[in-house]
């Protein structure tokens, strides 16, 4: 476990990148790191917990309007929103979560939380005076303390921060009891009940713990994109967040990052052709369910062991 | 108010079989294989489009191009089946989910590179009339659906219930080592499903194609409202899967007229969170739901 403190050395090595990148690339780079909470959150229910909760796209929508709508109507700094954007995900992952605290499962589960996050979507149609409705609303420069975050190559400072204190975070959670408990509910949630995990506080914080996450994520895509659409959190971006785990590799935290950076820099190269990223997607992600199940992230575990996760067991 | 009842009862009953024949075609894949096909709205889209391409791009006529469309179906799901879920069946339930929703994703994808800019019309190759009966109005749209879903209905039921493949289907779905046992050759009786379900849901596709505009996203909305159906209906049940269906389109058109508008649009979304909430069997399917 001793090679784990070399770790820090990645966000260190980021910091001079900017110098080197011109500002769409720095675009790209930016909605990468914001979907690596996406990917953890996301992770964190589907790979650990071994839930089929689909609603990551409602705490990610639940994040940007909220950063959005507090930003617009009350006038606040983009960093004072943070924190509600995350209070906001997780409240929408501790709902998810009551149809499964009430023993719903497998994909019984999977429509229901699909259903919750098709009703988010419809409500940031609806609800016009505060969303602006299919239209979308505008959402204003964010600001850091009164410094303005008006360049994607500020934002990258501020987001790296935050994805990197998100990691710590995650990864000492899941090295805690709290990630064993996830591992015994994984594997036999009768069993683990049986051992006096009490699996239903487990599951709910897992659910929030998520949310919070894909809410920061959601806060991030509102200034980083600046103007937010009902479209952001249709089904065909719930896919889109699920390739992210699934390629990079599920319940492990380096899946999620380099899911979500493949799955970002990845439809870049064909963006002129609408439909291409699905495609390769959807090719991408059957491929790896069929030959690579534990992800793209099992291949840097065998490279070296401090890349094994402790999280999952086979 | 109360006037119009009959009319909105029966113009729901023409959107809910048009719901049904999408809940039951997910229902037979189900039924086999015991894995929910969540790439199925995409299956759907695609054959929408299908009979679009082979009616329209070869002006082939309607019947005949139907007859191609649903063939071709019925081979992608076969060879999906054959070539993507059976080798990994004794996997996880997680990996199957993923690999059927990721094959619908690819499909969309294709959709979306040739047809992503532009929306096609509803192709509707009879005269549209409506006949009037008393004072309900029934369109041409809701005879021709209703009357093809009603002997869809017939030959499934007649298939399930008294052919031996009925039988076979049944045991399956009890046991498949079981039936593997008495001789029926399990691995290509589920691919043979899954070709079928792609099949009747390519019917339900040509059906939508008949009265909605396509687009590639066409899927995503079918999928809920054939969830919500089966749900309604009960998972795994045929007829359960019908009555949801027209139960759902009747409900929407209710809510919608006598609440408010907004729920013809998110009946969908409701039915299946508040059925599995309240009473998770459904209409007429068995409980099967975990309890810790």
């Amino acid at each position: 476990m001793k090679g784990r403190r070399a770790f820090w050395l990645l966000p260190l090595a980021l910091l001079p990148v900017p110098l080197l990148l011109n500002p769409y690339q720095q675009y790209v780079l930016n909605t990468a790191l914001l979907y690596v909470p996406v990917g953890i959150g996301f992770n964190l229910v589907v790979g650990n917990l071994g839930l089929l909760a689909f609603s990551n796209v409602a705490y990610f929508g639940l994040g940007a309007y909220t950063s959005g709508v507090l930003m617009v109507q009350i006038g606040l700094p983009w960093w004072l929103t943070v924190i509600p954007a995350a209070l906001m995900g997780g409240a929408g992952g501790a709902i998810a979560s009551i149809p499964a605290l009430r023993g719903v499962r497998l994909f019984y589960l999977a429509i229901m939380t699909l259903a919750f996050g098709e009703l988010m979507r419809w409500t940031y149609i609806r609800w016009e005076s505060l969303t602006g409705g299919s239209m979308g609303m505008a959402v204003p420069t964010a600001t850091l303390f009164g410094w303005a975050l008006d360049t994607d190559r500020r934002r990258f400072y501020v987001f790296l921060a935050l994805v990197v204190l998100i990691v710590a975070i995650t990864d000492r959670l899941l090295r805690s009891r709290f990630g064993r408990a996830f591992l015994a509910i994984k594997d036999n949630e009768i069993a683990a009940a049986a051992m006096g995990i009490p699996t239903d506080r487990y599951i709910v914080l897992a659910f929030a713990w998520g949310g919070a996450v894909v809410g920061v994520g959601g806060a991030m895509l509102a200034i980083s994109v600046g103007h937010l659409t009902p479209v952001s959190f249709d089904l065909t971006e719930l896919i889109r967040q699920f390739a992210i785990i699934m390629v990079g590799g599920l319940a492990s935290l380096a899946g999620a990052i380099v899911g979500a950076v493949i799955i970002t820099a990845a439809p870049q190269v064909f963006i002129s052709f609408p439909g291409f990223d699905e495609l390769v997607f959807g090719l991408l992600i059957v491929l790896v369910i069929l030959f690579l199940p534990r992800g793209l992230a099992s291949l840097l575990a065998r490279l070296h062991p401090a890349f094994v996760e402790r999280y999952y067991r086979d | 108010m109360l006037a119009l009842l009959p009319q909105l009862v029966v113009s729901g009953t023409s959107t809910g079989m048009l719901y049904a024949l999408i809940a039951l075609s997910m229902t037979v894949a189900y039924r086999a294989t015991t894995v929910v096909n969540f790439g199925h709205g995409d299956m759907v889209a695609a054959g929408a489009y299908a009979v679009f391409v082979f009616g329209l791009g070869f002006g082939l006529p309607f019947l005949i191009a139907m007859t191609l469309a649903i063939a071709l179906l019925f081979t992608a799901g076969f060879a999906a089946q054959r070539l993507l879920l059976q080798p990994i069946v004794a996997g996880p339930h997680l990996s199957l989910a993923m690999m059927a929703l990721a094959i619908g994703y690819t499909v969309r994808g294709a959709l979306r590179l040739e047809w992503g800019n532009e929306t096609i019309n509803p192709l509707r190759p009879y005269p549209q009339d409506a006949y009037l009966f008393g004072n309900i109005v029934v369109t041409t749209d809701d005879v021709v659906i209703g009357g093809c879903v009603l002997l869809l209905l017939a030959a499934l039921f007649l298939l399930f219930q008294v052919t031996p493949l009925g039988k076979v289907i049944q045991a399956t779905f009890q046991s498949q080592r079981g039936a593997a046992l008495v001789g029926i050759n399990v691995p290509l009786f589920h691919a043979l499903m899954w070709g079928g379900g792609a099949a009747l849901g390519a019917i339900g596709g040509v059906m939508l194609s008949l009265i909605t505009p396509l687009t590639p996203d066409l899927g995503q909305w079918t999928l809920i409202q054939g969830f919500a159906a089966m749900t309604l209906g009960g998972f795994g049940s045929l007829g359960g899967a019908v009555a949801g269906g027209i139960l759902l389109g009747i409900t929407e058109k209710l809510l919608g007229f006598y609440i408010n508008t907004v729920f013809i649009e998110i009946t969908g979304y409701l039915v299946p969170i508040l059925v599995l909430m309240l009473r998770p069997q459904g209409l007429f399917g068995r409980r099967a739901v975990l309890r810790v």
